[in-house]
């Protein structure tokens, strides 16, 4: 009986630990401790030394105060265990962004500036971060155009660690990771100097330059991709973080650097400061009337509505008591639209009818299609956009009318309108957007290229067919038409979204090709005020030039 | 001559192989590391080579003397003193930047070492009997009962626990010795009134210990939680109150007082933490290091970073980065050899420990005489405790308490104590202590 308590209480106190030691991560510190705790007990009562009556007190209380001991030693190579061997990879990448930087093990630090790091390259070989290496060895990162450099993240390995393809890409750009294991192997051996890895983007450094230059001084965003591929050609954030001002780097200039860089930091991230914020993938806005463009879709191809569908817009519509006012018509005494003529003058009315024909289950459905709820596969850290905040909201009648046409509680990043239009382009589906195109040595060999591939299917062929052809509709005839580029198939959907107290947010999502389109936009001035008159000219004016480049 | 052969201490002198390999090996590659050429002489590692002829030179007197006590402790020690001796030297660098009082530290603690060793020469030398221990008890206890209030009103502040007196040329931590002669006072009171502590008498239905004899312990008891509050020292109170009950449970078995003493003291801290700002501090520590992890966290998380960067086979000697954990000489130490060393060094390292306990026990066992089984439990202990306090903060099972690692962190009073300790161990074990 005796043995089989022990027994029993030792398998328990193993299986605690394991089960401490793997489900337990080093924030469950709390929990960890009662494992312990639990543990001491039951190797307590497993190992409890019991003596024959009679035996000396001495050797009887001294057995027992060792086994006590023993148990402690015990529970604390285990702490071992888990802190060098089991959780150690945990621990050390574990970091926490505050105010005074990002806390890092300096480890990691001193290992990124060891090697001389890969430049990264827009599309035509122009660098955006620059690596000059001296003659003695050292380099430094530089920074060529403000425009694009915000792009490739800060590299800040003394003060805050580093951010965006720098983060992500790090282990190529120190040379460690996408070359020949066995070379780098060697080089490591022979101490030879090297070079970590160049990066070379989709970034078309031309259509940056002007996005950047259009946009001006607003706050907002801009993404220009090429659906056929996902490549990701213009990324616009406005503020944005000059990361030359955040570099830091071993060498003798370090500590006026750091103090620099703290100077920045303070700056970048008051209160009311966004810089920090890569606006086009992780910026979360209500849409507006870009959204139409998913309700619409998924009205087609569910077969709940075709585009020459007839709707009423008398002025108003009161959904379970709540009026929803129509601002958007263009002849007041006209009140029967088709689906297509209301997409493209933005009737609120007519989608709301079409939500609730839809129904909340449906139209989520759809949006998931097209890749909401979900962190979008790329390059850069993305935001998930969302189409209610609540669960439940979408329960309400009103609330669901509201969606459809765009308000409610929806929020989306400017990269998922964009990969809305692109799926409408690229025959329904949507290509994995990327920014990084090919990894190549500093001497030019190229060691990886990016093959474009398909990320999910979000709607048919035939409904992509029939929303090309609506959108294009909505150039020729609605508030869109500014968008025409002569010579040129062009679609396109301005927004207009309400943004709290201010001005709302002007919204452009479109897309253009010679006979075929191919390059889609998505612009967003925040609080821009009406999107056919703020945002449309420069997404207008982007596709141009991306066509016009593209040649015929 | 064959009874010089039959006195000779084989067992020893084949264990000292072990840290003496050590000891070279290991200066020879932090050398290496440090230059990161090949090119050395025999003069770049005299530091381990001057140990390892101490290290022959004790035990063949030891052999010579006739001694016939335990021969496995002092090569235990050997190796965990070699140990520090290499962190010292591999720290060097390290301190050295620190500048300040830091700057002359590692060759501080080789000058301790030899005073250390040599302090062990004398007392296996010249003490052969423990009899004058146990006679001046009292004397002992008001001699130590001094030291600290002296310490309370002139000591100095150091790491926030004013446990330091400064003697002009050397500050030494009376808490040390204090430790030392506590087990001394308690052998010799729990041996003299054993029989009496261990009884109870009858109070009407009542069963109640016999005061009178614990109010000595009640005082001891008091001192501990003085501790706590006047020299805002956690870890030598935790230390002193641990002797204490693990003395005073091995002379009279009943593990009643072991239980009343640990809520009493549970009681008396909690009242600690929530009068004072710095043990509140540790516990944030021990919880969550993360909460603040620029001032307060940022040595833990250091730790737990150097920690973990050794992995299992550590990164090797002199690779590793001890410059980012602020108090690395003492408190921290064992970050060190769980980075360079990995995890089969900080176990190793945790069963030099624990086979040092283990033979401490059993040379408790062994002895025939009560005071002199008493002695070397209590001394024992002292090592037992002190070392899980610390490496239990480090890997954070406990909160942090600043008590040295024994042999190993850098420290003069610690290290010549913990050879005191390891002398009189030593003396117990040997069979004809009492002739002498």
């Amino acid at each position: 009986m005796r043995l089989f308590v022990r027994a029993a209480a030792f398998v328990a106190a193993v299986l605690v630990v394991g089960y401490g030691m793997l489900a337990l991560g080093q924030e469950d510190q709390r929990a960890w401790l009662v494992v312990v705790a639990a543990a001491f007990v039951l190797l307590i009562v497993a190992l409890w030394p019991t003596f024959p009556a009679g035996g000396g007190v001495f050797e009887r209380s001294l057995t027992r105060t060792a086994v006590v001991l023993f148990v402690v030693f015990i529970l604390i190579s285990v702490q071992l265990l888990r802190i060098q061997v089991v959780q150690s990879e945990a621990i050390s990448s574990r970091q926490a962004a505050t105010e005074r930087g990002t806390m890092m093990d300096p480890r990691e630090m001193i290992r990124a500036t060891q090697v001389a790091r890969g430049r990264i390259l827009a599309a035509g070989g122009e660098p955006i971060a620059d690596t000059v290496v001296e003659a003695d060895g050292t380099w430094r990162r530089e920074y060529a155009d403000p425009a694009a450099a915000y792009v490739a993240g800060y590299f800040s390995p003394l003060a805050y660690g580093m951010s965006g393809l720098e983060q992500t890409y790090n282990a190529y750009l120190r040379g460690e990771e996408g070359g020949n294991p066995f070379s780098e192997w060697l080089d490591g051996i022979l101490q030879r100097g090297r070079r970590g890895y160049d990066l070379t983007l989709s970034l078309n450094l031309d259509l940056q330059r002007r996005a950047d230059e259009l946009l001006g001084d607003q706050t907002g965003a801009v993404v220009v991709m090429d659906a056929k591929t996902g490549a990701v050609l213009a990324l616009v954030s406005k503020p944005h973080i000059d990361p030359a001002r955040l570099y830091t780097n071993v060498g003798p200039d370090s500590e006026a650097q750091v103090a620099a860089a703290r100077a920045y930091w303070e700056e970048v991230t008051q209160p009311g400061s966004s810089a920090l914020v890569l606006r086009p993938t992780q910026g979360l806005y209500a849409p507006g009337s870009v959204f139409k463009t998913v309700t619409a879709a998924a009205a087609i191809e569910t077969g709940v509505a075709a585009p020459d569908t007839v709707y009423r817009d008398e002025g108003a519509l009161t959904v379970d008591g709540r009026v929803i006012p129509e601002e958007n018509r263009p002849d007041p005494n006209r009140v029967s639209y088709t689906l297509t003529e209301a997409y493209g003058w933005s009737l609120n009315v007519v989608y709301a009818q079409i939500g609730l024909q839809l129904g909340a289950q449906r139209l989520d459905q759809y949006a998931k299609r097209f890749g909401f709820d979900q962190e979008i596969p790329f390059d850069l850290p993305t935001a998930a956009s969302q189409l209610a905040r609540d669960d439940a909201f979408l329960s309400s009648r009103a609330a669901l009318a509201d969606t459809a046409f765009g308000q409610g509680q929806l929020f989306v990043t400017p990269l998922q309108m964009a990969l809305v239009a692109a799926a409408v382009v690229n025959d329904g589906e949507i290509m994995r957007p990327y920014l990084v195109e090919r990894v190549s040595t500093f001497e030019g060999k190229t060691l990886q290229t990016r093959s474009p591939e398909v990320w999910k299917r979000a709607i048919s062929s035939e409904t992509a067919a029939t929303m090309r052809d609506i959108m294009i509709q909505s150039v020729h005839e609605g508030y869109a038409q500014g968008a025409a580029i002569p010579g040129y198939v062009v679609g396109g959907k301005t927004g207009t979204a309400e943004a709290g107290d201010g001005p709302p947010h002007a919204w452009f999502l479109g897309f253009a090709g010679k006979d075929d389109p191919r390059y889609v936009v998505a612009v967003i001035v925040e609080h821009g005020g009406e999107g056919g008159r703020t945002a449309l000219p420069i997404g207008r004016e982007l596709l141009r030039q991306a066509v016009e480049q593209a040649g015929p | 001559m064959l009874a010089a052969l039959r006195r000779f201490r084989f067992t020893e002198f084949q264990l000292l192989v072990v840290p003496s390999l050590m000891a070279i090996v290991g200066l020879l590659t932090v050398f290496l590391n440090r230059t990161g050429s090949a090119q050395w002489t025999w003069s770049d590692i005299w530091i381990s080579l001057a140990y390892v002829v101490l290290l022959f030179g004790i035990t063949g007197w030891l052999s010579l003397s006739g001694f016939k006590g335990d021969q496995v402790l002092f090569p235990i020690v050997a190796m965990l003193v070699g140990l520090g001796l290499l962190i010292m030297q591999r720290l060097q660098p390290v301190l050295e930047a620190k500048g300040g009082a830091w700057a002359t530290l590692a060759q501080r603690q080789l000058i301790y070492l030899a005073l250390g060793l040599g302090l062990f020469w004398g007392m296996m030398t010249f003490v052969r009997s423990l009899d004058w221990l146990r006679r001046y008890k009292y004397t002992w206890a008001f001699a130590g009962l001094a030291l600290m209030a002296v310490t309370i009103v002139l000591g100095r502040e150091e790491y926030g626990a004013r446990s330091w007196l400064d003697l002009g040329i050397v500050t030494v931590q009376p808490d040390e010795i204090v430790k030392l002669i506590l087990v001394v006072f308690m052998a010799g009171y729990l041996d003299e009134h054993r029989a009496a502590i261990g009884s109870t008498y009858r109070l009407g239905p009542l069963s109640l210990p016999p005061i009178p004899y614990l109010l000595p312990m009640g005082l001891m008891w008091l001192m501990a939680v003085a501790t706590v509050v006047l020299q805002n020292n956690l870890g030598s109170a935790l230390l002193f109150f641990g002797i204490f009950l693990v003395m005073l449970y091995v002379a009279t078995g009943r593990q009643v007082y072991v239980v009343v003493g640990l809520a009493s003291f549970a009681v008396a801290v909690y009242i600690a933490y929530q009068l004072f700002g710095r043990i509140g501090d540790r516990v944030q520590n021990w919880i969550d290091p993360w909460a603040d992890p620029w001032v307060l966290g940022n040595q833990q998380i250091q730790s737990d970073y150097a920690m973990a960067a050794g992995r299992m086979f550590g990164v090797g000697l002199g690779n590793g980065f001890p410059q980012f954990i602020p108090v690395v000489e003492t408190d921290y130490v064992f970050a060190v050899i769980g980075e360079e060393l990995g995890f089969l060094g900080t176990m190793g390292v945790l069963c030099l420990y624990l086979l040092l306990v283990g033979r401490g026990f059993l040379i408790a066992l062994r002895a025939e005489d009560g005071f002199a089984r008493l002695l070397a439990a209590g001394l024992t202990t002292i090592l037992a405790l002190q070392t899980l306090i610390i490496l239990g903060g480090v890997v954070r099972l406990i909160p942090l308490t600043g008590v040295t690692l024994p042999f190993i962190s850098a420290g003069g009073s610690s290290l010549l104590t913990n050879f005191i300790i390891v002398a009189l161990l030593l003396r117990t074990s040997d069979p004809e202590w009492r002739r002498g």
